[in-house]
């Protein structure tokens, strides 16, 4: 399967009196793209703020972000199974709107959303302050169950992001990038020498809004399976989920997932990348049994020699980790766990829920327990009343002048699990 | 909580779902139970057998009180 990734390079957004782009510009059609999102009639109203890299501007609570994408060439549409009809995508020409993204906000779904800042120290916990924004407040229609409410936010995020990327459809790509993974018998001869390595990437599936799609199927319900990785960059894992902000991975994650960029990076040249499973993580110990018992019987069966396991969340997860980590390299696969921690303010607690001697190279994504004062922003998208009760805050957490000292598990993508953040740990 | 109480002398039974944390943890006596957002009860039954089920969950972890033990048991 190979895709070519196009990427429309967006050096600043604004509202215009039609959606296009212009020179690296996207202009928004503010209008047209509000009356686009309140055809869901779970929402009572809609409205639309932009947030420029180095704006006094904190957007909060921060459910979703998602990167426009649009089909150029190939079978399929972005977000099959979700927003466009289920077919098998990951092949032909996709543009991507670089430096872009779609945010959503407004009433807060559930208490693990998150903060983004776009300027201040705050900034620099996330990736989502280096993108231009293209934010959507979405307010739900009163008595709305919380699950419809989910629902109505993720699709609000996925059909913005593909109403703004149609605008690139016919555009020629600043860069292109260009990734391919064989059929795999061929891929395994291609490099007889090199070490074959896999990727299990676990969703997070726990359900009571902590939920994964995967073409549509939500990903508690699937048995651990394989993947090429170029369906990932085409939509085909979104997230529907408000797990802990610093370590979910938001869809903008999902489809840009740097473990499997850094994996094709090194293709041919020092590993042979064959491939990604995935995986889920469940309430139920049967099913996490049976899940890490697949992951390792799949590794076994591709004959790998060397896995990349990353998680997402935190806590009850720590388990299905450690299983997929033991169970695997019981098969004499080598593997490298990617987590985050939550060790305490101080850093001295036991930074994961279990543990295991197989478990001996580990990535981490950073504390998720350390405390930061966020300094207060001439603007706020969204709202500040949950930021005592979202997850890493606390009572107090808001000062009356808007100052917020809190965990950095409030701050959206701060330890991501996939690495797709700035801080890390060293032993020695 | 379960090694500090059993160090004060005072034998304790884990009932949880996630048995292998409750292993790597140091738990002597462990009862699993249904699903970790609702360890002792399960929405799909109706009212009466999911008192059934709670009843059993708790004469179990009684039992498993007074089975003297020689190490770490999961009371399956």
């Amino acid at each position: 399967m190979r895709l070519e990734l196009g990427h429309v390079l967006i050096k600043d957004v604004q509202f215009g009196s039609e959606t296009k782009i212009e020179n690296g510009v996207l202009f928004v059609n503010k209008e047209e793209l509000v009356k686009l999102i309140s055809e869901d009639e779970h929402l009572a109203s809609v409205d639309v703020e932009i947030a420029k890299p180095g704006e006094s501007i904190r957007i909060t609570p921060v459910k979703d972000v998602v990167e426009p994408r649009v089909k150029v060439e190939g079978p399929g549409g972005i977000f099959p199974g979700v927003l466009s009809k289920v077919q098998t995508v990951g092949t032909g020409k996709t543009n991507v709107l670089k430096g872009c993204a779609v945010m959503t906000t407004g009433k807060i779904v559930g208490f693990q959303e998150g903060i983004v800042d776009m300027t201040g120290p705050a900034a620099e916990y996330t990736p989502f302050s280096q993108t231009n924004n293209v934010v959507l407040i979405c307010e739900p229609v009163e008595g709305l169950k919380q699950h419809d409410h989910e629902k109505a936010v993720r699709f609000a995020g996925f059909k913005a992001a593909a109403y703004l990327a149609e605008s690139a459809k016919t555009l020629t790509p600043d860069t292109v990038e260009v990734f391919e993974t064989l059929p795999l018998l061929e891929g395994i001869s291609r490099y007889p020498d090199l070490p074959k390595v896999g990727y299990v990437l676990m969703l997070q599936t726990q359900g009571l809004l902590h939920d994964t799609y995967v073409y549509g199927v939500d990903a508690k319900q699937i048995v651990p399976t394989l993947i090429y990785p170029t369906e990932i960059m085409d939509g085909a894992i979104v997230s529907g989920n408000c797990v802990s902000a610093c370590d979910k991975n938001t869809t903008y994650h999902q489809i840009n997932n740097p473990v499997i960029h850094d994996l094709y990076n090194q293709h041919g040249k020092t590993i042979n990348f064959v491939g990604v499973i995935i995986t889920n993580e469940n309430v139920y110990l049967a099913d996490k049994e049976r899940s890490s018992d697949w992951t390792a019987k799949i590794a076994e069966y591709l004959g790998l020699d060397g896995v990349i396991i990353s998680q997402e969340g935190f806590g009850n997860p720590d388990t299905d980790l450690v299983m997929n980590c033991r169970k695997i390299e019981e098969k004499t696969i080598k593997t490298v766990i990617i987590t985050d921690e939550y060790a305490g303010r101080d850093g001295s607690s036991q930074s994961l829920a279990d543990a295991d001697v197989a478990a001996d190279a580990v990535v981490t994504g950073g504390n998720a327990n350390e405390i930061l004062v966020l300094p207060p922003m001439d603007k706020v998208i969204g709202s500040l009343e949950y930021i005592d009760t979202i997850a890493g805050g606390f009572d107090g957490s808001l000062g009356e002048d808007g100052t917020i000292t809190i965990e950095i598990q409030a701050i959206t993508g701060a330890t991501n699990e996939m690495g797709f953040n700035k801080m890390s740990a060293k032993g020695f | 909580m379960v090694k500090e109480i059993e160090r004060a002398g005072i034998p304790v039974v884990h009932m949880c779902t996630v048995v292998p944390i409750s292993l790597t943890v140091g738990a002597n006596r462990i009862v699993p139970t249904i699903a970790i957002p609702h360890p002792l009860g399960d929405p799909k039954l109706d009212p009466k057998e999911e008192k059934d089920l709670r009843r059993k969950l708790v004469e179990k972890a009684l039992a498993a009180l007074e089975t003297e033990v020689s190490g770490q048991t999961v009371f399956e």
